[in-house]
């Protein structure tokens, strides 16, 4: 970059670039516009569907104002709203303690196979990786926390499963490579800091998209989960709101299915327009959380700054 | 150097294949016969079972001196004032059998891969069966203690209460592995359909295939814009047909079951034991046209088989009627529905065995109570059932709550409290979801069980006139495909991959795609299976004299 | 020279662990066959003498499901114990030339060739004791002195145990002279960072290696009545449904699709997270970011409700269009040509803003001053992408993209099971080899086997695959390596 060449076409280049920087930025905007509103057009059919009439779902199909307004179906979510804020309250819990202690694992094995120094990183690194191809399915880890741990009906059966993934690590091994050159942490070595110091004081700071990517697909990984509480929940204080949602609408279903076998009164509800709101119910705090993570995906960081 | 070693290695190896082979291995048989032994004495295999009974069979009267917890499995999710009833419960339970039992609920996600985990990691004491979750195999598999001699000493009361011919519909193998509950009912299969459409165009009533397609294409040309039918893949996911569709034909054909056996083979009602071929008959070709002939008039959507969403679109107008996996039970629900909606709409039923003449009440297993295998008291477990299902008061709090906070009697018809005052019911009827403890003699009936107790008692008397009178024939029997699972795997997959679209009507050709179907399920193993099916098929009828 | 007597003795114990010699006899034939419940008819298929290869065929015909899982780890055992007598001979064969072709001279040691040695005598120990193990395991279960185990079995383990002991001299020798060191030292230099992996290492214990035992269950023939450890073991029977299927339409099915989708999923994540980034206006930034993001909260049991109204035949939006403007009703879902689009389409659409966020990340990650600088002197907006920005995404790229390969033959079972449901007009185009799996599941619901056979089949399919790949990535650059 810095040789003679360069810069000598570099002068007359100047105004020009103003000009391609444009045109990009135009593009840029143009495609930007249009991936957004692909992507955000359901998301409207689903916001204003949750607020139509269930029957006008089914007879006159989706669209993209609300039509036949009401809120029946917030009405039917929220019947007990001693139970939803129940959910709503386990499933904070949950993500808070999980994406927390499982970040905190992660970085820890992430900055481990990361380190040259370490003999043993690729012997970790492919045992770590090895548990995403192979897996003894899903009755043999029921039984380990429901028979060998004996955690069933137990908060800590829901969030600890998901504390890691080896894809998470992995991801964080890459961060950690890209974001901490190695001869800051041998400088920092040769003045006698230790893993810890190295750790808190020179990667973690240098980190920051990378904590905040791996930490915003925790907590979704969290957030939106519903199969633990399925498997391990004995009681329904303990659902995740997923969960809680989730199964509203499955006993309708089921239940009307179960009808044929046995003589039983079906629940009715606007599943149609339930199934909507769900999502919105679900999905609405995200939303509101989401800038807030995405502050460390919108400004660029200064490694310079550190290295100071 | 590397000579000798390799020389050295070469001798070592000589070696000790010569120790090796020395000692070479011959058959076990052989082996025997040399030691001129004919026959294995088989005393030590058996021990688990003697064991078994052994635990049984001193027990004359039942020891209730230690408390025992028992947990009991059921469908569904847990009603609000679970901890409440349970409490009641509890209190009449330790003063009657020295136990408690803490209820546990599937919830329905999943409640199928779960029901089987909750077996596999022997979680439950007491767990609810039906036939439809599987209760044949598992009780086959083993997942259930044998009742056969507890029954008798433990239990006596719960034996004359149930009977033994209901108890020997639940027998797998020979024993006794379930309780099943006393109330019976029929949910024999049926069309759904219209009357108030009916009634204004003067249509036949569906009670026939020829009427069925009167009656929609007389709506079709009276209101070209209306939906009929929301066929989908649903209902028609096992071994005998692939698309909700070929349902109708239920209203040509009396066989034993509701769309046949398994395998697209089939057995008339009155001769069980002679199994005959459907899919490679004329007749088959003949129906699938018929199918062909519907699609092509509009009678449903070319997109059905996609559809899976169609549970509403009867109570929303969406269709005109229901043909498959219709019962009294849905019917009642759906004049409910109807006059809930106020549109003036109106339901009505018409069964096909009221056309074929095959009519049956429920199956034994339909809803029943087993003890699952592991369970540390048996006997105490067996005792409970007794007492839950035989005492009017236990029962009476198990099925319906607390009198007077959750329920009252009037005139003899359960009336929920809370729906009365217009509050969401926390303890609503059977809220525990125990079909299984229906009791025949006490059970509660709810205002909308005067209809369905009407059609029941339509169907008991048609019932009476069947060959077999009120006899549920089919729904005992439990295949065991161990032997041929793959290919029975490989039918299945050919039946969603080219029965359904024939089915559905939605080929150009029926010959060749019959043709096409009839080649690719021979290729999948047919044949195999058939023979096999057949053969317990047949057992089965001989063992119970349904011949 | 004492290297050479190593793999002499390598070579004898590989010799004992081939299949000519019986590592366990059956004595008490009667006594044992009686307590173990086999017939006449079964004992002509058992012999008097097995060895860790055919042991589970005993397992198998005798009925006796109580010894599967035991004799499958002997089996695993003894294979292992076979490769690692293999790499060490054949590397003490090359080692002279690798020793050569070392280009620094004081590194060029025998202590790889040690590892080996020590690996495989190590490996030799673990299977004659585990056979012995073994034998005992089952005389205490059946109350018989019924299994003995062959001479060759305590023949190898006096070797090994020798071997492995002469190795340890050899190499603590070797270690003083190149200045080198074992694990015991790394311990004592790195114990922190152990420390680091201590919960990581109890959660995969927990989450993952304890209960990928039930890898087993793939051979065995589940009932309630056995239990999952003593159910009837039987071979390679639940893999037959898999024989049954059309595996290569299965496959290629599987793997076009996931190609598809990494390869182009992965091409406008970079895409878009470069656009992005290099958007100036921060609520524009912010907001065309979320927007995308949020298909991902989309169920695809909603999915597929809007793709079905919009897509069906009769009363569908399109075909309103279509038939709105004077053309024929086109016939979606008896049409399989569209769905490989479709289904496409729809899984770009759900994953571009969650996949673009790692992209995001590693791109505010890159140091600002690298592109300041390369302003002054004069790079236009393409070349910074060109020379600064793609360099930086590539680690992360080929990470993902290796990460991915190893699930190729898994995955997007949901995004096909909504969108196709159970459609068989559609499956040529559209059945992968988790749909399939799960039909065929569904019709023997108490059957845990066939799952965990078909995950085998994927799990082996994608581990290979892996394999060779990363092995070559590692050649070219080791920085770029999954492991």
């Amino acid at each position: 970059m810095s040789n003679d060449k360069d810069f000598e076409i570099s002068a007359p280049r100047k105004i020009k670039k103003s000009v391609g920087t444009k045109t990009f930025e135009g593009i840029s905007y143009l495609l930007l516009t249009l991936g957004s509103i692909i992507c955000v057009l359901p998301f409207i059919i689903i916001v204003s569907g949750s607020f139509t009439d269930n029957t006008t779902i089914l007879t006159k199909g989706y669209s993209l104002l609300p039509r036949d307004f009401t809120f029946a179906a917030y009405q039917t979510i929220f019947k007990s709203p001693k139970d939803i804020i129940q959910a709503y309250k386990m499933n904070v819990y949950y993500t808070v303690v999980g994406t927390g202690l499982g970040l905190m694992m992660i970085t820890l094995t992430g900055y481990v196979i990361s380190r040259k120094e370490f003999k043993y990183r690729n012997t970790i690194s492919f045992l770590i990786y090895f548990t995403s191809i192979f897996g003894g399915g899903m009755i043999p880890w029921y039984l380990m926390y429901a028979n060998v741990l004996n955690l069933k009906g137990h908060t800590l059966a829901i969030w600890f499963p998901a504390l890691m993934s080896p894809f998470l690590v992995i991801l964080m091994r890459t961060f950690i490579v890209g974001a901490v050159p190695d001869a800051i942490t041998e400088s920092a070595k040769i003045d006698g800091a230790g893993h810890f110091t190295i750790f808190f004081r020179i990667v973690l700071p240098v980190l920051k998209p990378g904590l905040a990517t791996v930490g915003l697909f925790l907590a979704l990984g969290y957030w939106n989960d519903w199969y633990r509480s399925s498997m391990f929940s004995t009681n329904s204080s303990t659902w995740q709101l997923q969960f809680y949602l989730y199964d509203l609408l499955n006993a309708t279903t089921a239940m009307k299915q179960m009808a044929s076998n046995v003589s039983m009164k079906t629940a009715d509800l606007p599943t149609e327009s339930v199934k909507l709101a769900m999502a919105v119910v679900a999905t609405g705090p995200v939303l509101l959380f989401y800038p807030f993570v995405q502050r460390f995906f919108v400004s660029g960081i200064t490694v310079g700054a550190v290295k100071g | 150097m590397k000579k000798k070693l390799l020389s050295a290695v070469m001798t070592l190896a000589l070696l000790a294949s010569v120790v090796g082979c020395g000692s070479g291995s011959q058959s076990a048989a052989g082996a025997l016969d040399q030691q001129g032994v004919s026959e294995i004495p088989a005393t030590e295999a058996t021990t688990e079972t003697a064991e078994t009974t052994e635990e049984a069979a001193p027990a004359a009267a039942i020891d209730l001196s230690e408390q025992v917890d028992l947990v009991f499995y059921v469908m569904g999710d847990a009603p609000q004032d679970e901890e409440l009833v349970e409490e009641a419960l509890n209190e009449k339970l330790l003063e009657k059998c020295n136990a408690t039992v803490d209820m546990q609920f599937s919830t329905w996600t999943d409640f199928q891969q779960k029901y089987a985990n909750e077996i596999t990691s022997q979680g439950a004491d007491l767990i609810y069966i039906a036939n439809w979750l599987n209760y044949g195999q598992l009780a086959s598999s083993g997942a259930f203690e044998e009742l056969d001699d507890m029954l008798d000493t433990v239990a006596p009361e719960l034996k004359a209460l149930v009977g033994d011919s209901a108890l020997g519909m639940c027998k797998v193998g020979g024993k006794i592995y379930a309780i099943p509950n006393t109330w019976p009912e029929y949910v024999s299969n049926g069309v759904k359909y219209r009357e108030d459409l009916r009634a204004k165009y003067d249509l036949p009533v569906p009670d026939s295939l020829e009427n069925l397609e009167a009656y929609l294409m007389g709506i079709k040309e009276n209101e070209p814009n209306q939906p009929l039918l929301a066929v989908t893949t649903e209902e028609s996911q096992g071994f005998k047909t692939a698309f909700d569709a070929a349902w109708a034909l239920n209203f040509k054909y009396s066989w034993v079951n509701i769309n046949g056996l398994d395998y697209g083979l089939t057995a008339n009602y009155d001769t069980p034991t002679d199994v005959y071929d459907y899919w490679f008959s004329d007749d088959f070709v003949e129906d699938m046209k018929l199918m062909k002939k519907w699609a092509d008039a509009g009678f449903w959507s070319k997109s059905a088989l996609s559809d899976t969403n169609n549970s509403d679109a009867y109570k929303n107008g969406l269709c005109v009627a229901e043909i498959a996996g219709q019962n009294p039970n849905k019917q009642v629900t759906a004049i409910a529905d109807f006059t809930n909606a106020g549109e003036g709409w109106e339901s009505a039923y018409v069964a096909y065995g009221e056309t074929n003449g095959v009519i049956y009440p429920g199956h034994a297993t339909q809803n029943g109570t087993a003890v699952v295998r592991g369970c540390k008291n048996p006997e105490r477990a067996l005792y409970v059932i007794q007492t839950l299902l035989c005492d009017d008061e236990v029962n009476a709090i198990l099925q319906y709550g607390i009198k007077g906070t959750h329920y009252d009697v009037v005139d003899g018809i359960y009336k929920n409290l809370q729906e009365e005052a217009g509050e969401t019911p926390t303890f609503p009827y059977e809220g525990f979801n125990t079909w299984n403890m229906r009791n025949g003699d006490t059970k509660l009936p709810q205002a909308t069980d005067v209809a369905l107790q009407e059609m029941f008692d339509k169907y008991a008397k048609l019932g009476e006139k069947t060959k077999f009178p009120n006899v549920n024939i089919y729904d005992g029997f439990s295949e065991n495909y161990e032997a041929y699972s793959a290919e029975r795997s490989a039918v299945g997959n050919v039946m969603r991959q080219y029965l359904a679209p024939l089915q559905a009507g939605l080929v150009d050709d029926v010959d060749a795609a019959v043709e096409d179907f009839r080649t690719r399920v021979k290729d999948a193993g047919l044949d195999k299976c058939r023979e096999e099916y057949t053969k317990q098929w047949v057992a089965y009828c001989e063992e119970y004299d349904y011949k | 020279m004492k290297t050479k007597y190593l793999s002499g003795i390598s070579a004898i114990c590989l010799i004992l662990t081939l299949p000519f010699f019986d590592w366990i006899k059956l004595a008490n034939l009667v006594a044992l066959f009686s307590k173990m419940g086999v017939t006449m008819d079964m004992a002509a298929n058992l012999y008097t003498g097995y060895n860790l290869y055919n042991l589970l065929s005993f397992v198998q015909y005798s009925g006796q499901g109580t010894l599967g899982l035991f004799a499958m780890v002997l089996l695993i055992l003894v294979f292992a114990t076979l490769y690692f007598n293999i790499a060490h001979i054949v590397r003490a064969l090359l080692n002279d030339r690798n020793k050569a072709k070392a280009p620094n001279p004081h590194k060029a040691s025998d202590l790889p060739l040690l590892a080996a040695a020590k690996t495989a005598f190590l490996f030799g120990i673990f299977t004659s004791a585990a056979t012995i193990a073994f034998v005992l395991f089952a005389n205490i279960k059946y109350k018989v002195a019924g299994f003995i185990p062959g001479a060759s079995v305590f023949l190898i383990l006096v070797i090994s145990v020798a071997a492995y002991v002469f190795t340890k001299k050899l190499e603590k020798v070797e270690r003083a002279r190149y200045n080198e060191h074992g694990f015991a030292h790394e311990f004592k230099k790195n114990w922190v960072l152990f420390i680091m992996l201590v919960p990581t290492f109890v959660y995969f214990m927990i989450n993952n290696y304890l209960p990928m035992l039930g890898v087993y269950f793939a051979f065995t023939s589940f009932n309630f009545r056995d239990g999952l450890w003593a159910s009837p073991f039987t071979g390679f029977k639940n893999f037959e449904f898999l024989m049954k299927a059309d595996l290569f339409r299965l496959t290629k099915n599987t793997i076009l699709y996931n190609v598809v989708f990494i390869g182009v999923g992965n091409a406008l994540q970079i895409i878009f997270a470069i656009l992005v980034s290099k958007v100036t206006v921060k609520w524009f930034k912010k907001t065309s970011q979320t927007l995308m993001f949020m298909p991902y909260f989309v169920s695809f049991v909603i999915l597929k409700v809007i793709v079905y109204n919009v897509f069906e035949y009769q009363y569908g939006l399109i075909n309103n269009f279509v038939t709105q403007a004077g053309a024929e009703r086109i016939d979606f879902y008896n049409t399989p040509s569209y769905w490989p689009f479709l289904i496409t389409f729809f899984y770009l659409w759900k994953n571009i803003g969650y996949g673009m966020v790692v992209y995001l990340a590693t791109i505010m990650g890159i140091d600002n001053e690298i592109y300041e600088a390369a302003k002054v002197d004069g790079a236009g907006e393409l070349q910074q992408i060109r020379y600064i920005t793609l360099p930086h995404i590539r680690p992360t790229f080929i990470i993902l993209l290796l990460y991915a390969l190893g699930s190729i033959m898994k995955g997007q079972f949901e995004l096909f099971y909504q969108l196709i449901g159970n459609n068989g007009v559609l499956f040529n185009v559209s059945d992968i080899f988790d749909t399939y799996v799960y039909r065929i599941t569904t019709t023997q619901p108490l059957s845990i086997g066939l799952g965990t056979a078909a995950g085998l089949y994927q799990s082996i399919f994608g581990f290979l695959i892996i394999v060779v790949v990363n092995f070559l990535v590692k050649k070219k650059n080791p920085e770029y390596a999954l492991f």
